[in-house]
């Protein structure tokens, strides 16, 4: 790479803006005991699903009257679930009063389930001098690529954005994305694109051998085998009708 | 250097126990200070295996909870004079097994000048098989040729790859060797068993043997001496293969083709 003959060094401290793709919690309800048995269910068969994303209360949806929900007792069981919440936003003045003392940051007036939750914890210097990025663009992550084998039992989710495997997927891994997943090497697991409900989103694979794929929640299975045309074979995964799951060659 | 082999497979029954005996058994015989531990806390094995389960006073577990020291744990071997085994516990469960009681002993044992150790995982992919691969160096995986057993390997290989301290700690990864065990070469032939090649493929890590099916095996276990001092047996001859593959020698592979017996054999029996 080129370099130039006298690099300045970095400064020691550099602001920049950024967006944090994150995981609202939607709280439909402040009821302790609701709150506790639905996390228990949720979480039940998927323990580990959540590597410490950040994460944010959605407090929207709750009911004008409803009690402050305990703060503090909420953040320790999403920790303890692999989610870092961080943050409420939507909340009324009582809410926001009781989250702040539980430690949690404030984000009013945040227009409520974008794809990826912008979450500036400090107001930024010059927010008007971003380039505002194109619509389409504005809420994929970047691309997320794997370049080992997936192995049973791993999963890997690529949040706002597709995901693109270099190594086999072998049987009992799953592929999540929220945009479309490209796989160049024998897909034999399971891969699940569009998973927050695009339907748009694709599933490539160079070698279809997959044990389950989905698209925006359409799934289908191959207890029997593929098409001839395309078992183990390149193919593209698609969604047409928005119900329906076409397998194409490639 | 000490390095730490861990024998594992996930699945039971597909030969962990038999192959850290004879790998084990096998690096002593070529001169290398070996240790081989347990990790079976509850259900040991391998101190029947390797024929010393009468001279066990003090276990793993002990050491750990500092109820002995390691030398009062560690058994010498009956075949070779520079292997030990330290038998696991068959009162306590795995919980016992603390991380930091078993790195304790595994950094003992390095400080007593051991080249290698071996550990012998328990099945499954709970505490005591994590414990058994968090330290390791290398990684033996224990592979029979069926599609539950190499779907179980696939799972420990991607626990070793996130749960080992080279993984955690962003070292370099542990090394990862196959070794396919109750091999048929008739069976694979015929279309019963998968072949080693199509494990190979799956789970893309490099071969270090093919053990064939054989009965010398259980006869080994019984005897209580590890099936690499079956001399002249295939079962023997593909172990010392492997242990020569592992330290870095050359062999092509044997006892995995299958030869359709000749008129002459079929008339006169053999095997």
């Amino acid at each position: 790479m080129p370099r130039r003959r006298e690099p300045r060094p970095a400064p020691a401290l550099e602001l920049k803006t950024t967006r944090l793709a994150g995981i609202q919690v939607i709280l439909n309800s402040a009821e302790h005991a609701a709150l506790d048995t639905h996390l228990s269910t949720l979480f039940a068969a998927t323990p580990d699903f959540f590597g410490g994303e950040a994460a944010v209360f959605e407090c929207g949806r709750l009911p004008a009257d409803a009690p402050s929900p305990d703060w503090a007792w909420l953040a320790r069981e999403l920790k303890s679930r692999g989610l870092n919440p961080f943050a409420v936003q939507n909340a009324s003045a009582e809410l926001a009063a009781a989250a702040q003392q539980a430690g949690l940051l404030i984000l009013n007036d945040v227009a409520p389930a974008p794809a990826a939750i912008a979450a500036e914890p400090e107001p930024l210097p010059e927010p008007e001098a971003v380039p505002a990025p194109e619509p389409a663009l504005s809420a994929t992550a970047p691309t997320r690529i794997i370049d080992k084998p997936l192995r049973s039992g791993q999963r890997v989710y690529a949040a706002g954005g597709d995901i693109v495997v270099l190594a086999a997927v072998n049987p009992g891994a799953e592929v999540i994305a929220d945009g479309s997943i490209h796989v160049y090497a024998p897909l034999k697991g399971r891969a699940l694109a569009g998973a927050r409900g695009d339907t748009s989103a694709r599933i490539f694979t160079t070698h279809l051998e997959a044990e389950l794929v989905s698209i925006a929640g359409v799934y289908r299975t191959f207890d029997a085998a593929p098409d001839a045309a395309v078992a183990r074979k390149p193919a593209q995964i698609r969604l047409a009708d928005a119900s329906q799951i076409v397998i194409e060659p490639l | 250097m000490t390095t730490i082999i861990t024998v594992t497979s996930g699945k039971g029954g597909v030969g962990k126990t038999t192959t850290s005996a004879s790998i084990a058994s096998g690096l002593a015989l070529r001169g290398f200070k070996t240790a081989v531990i347990d990790f079976d806390v509850g259900l040991r094995n391998l101190d029947l295996i390797m024929g010393c389960e009468r001279r066990v006073v003090y276990d793993f577990v002990n050491v750990i909870q500092g109820d002995a020291n390691l030398h009062q744990a560690l058994i010498k071997d009956k075949h070779c004079d520079n292997l030990f085994v330290l038998p696991a516990s068959q009162t306590r469960d795995k919980d016992a097994l603390t991380e930091e009681g078993v790195e304790k002993v595994l950094k003992e044992l390095e400080h007593q000048g051991f080249d290698y150790i071996v550990c012998d995982s328990p099945a499954g992919i709970e505490h005591g098989a994590v414990m058994a691969l968090t330290f390791a160096d290398e990684a033996i995986v224990v592979t029979n040729p069926e599609v539950s057993s190499v779907r179980d390997s696939d799972r420990i290989l991607g626990i070793i790859q996130s749960k080992s301290r080279r993984a955690i700690e962003g070292r370099e990864p542990v090394k990862e060797h196959l070794l396919v065990t109750r091999y048929s070469p008739k069976r694979a032939h015929e279309g019963e068993m998968l072949t080693y090649t199509d494990i190979q493929e799956l789970l893309r890590i490099p071969l270090l043997g093919v053990i064939p099916e054989s009965e010398a095996v259980l006869q080994a276990s019984n005897q209580g001496i590890p099936a690499i001092h079956q001399k002249g047996t295939p079962v023997a001859d593909a172990y010392q293969d492997a242990i020569g593959r592992f330290l870095g020698e050359e062999h092509p592979l044997r006892f995995v083709e299958y030869e359709k017996p000749g008129l002459i054999k079929r008339l006169f029996g053999g095997k």
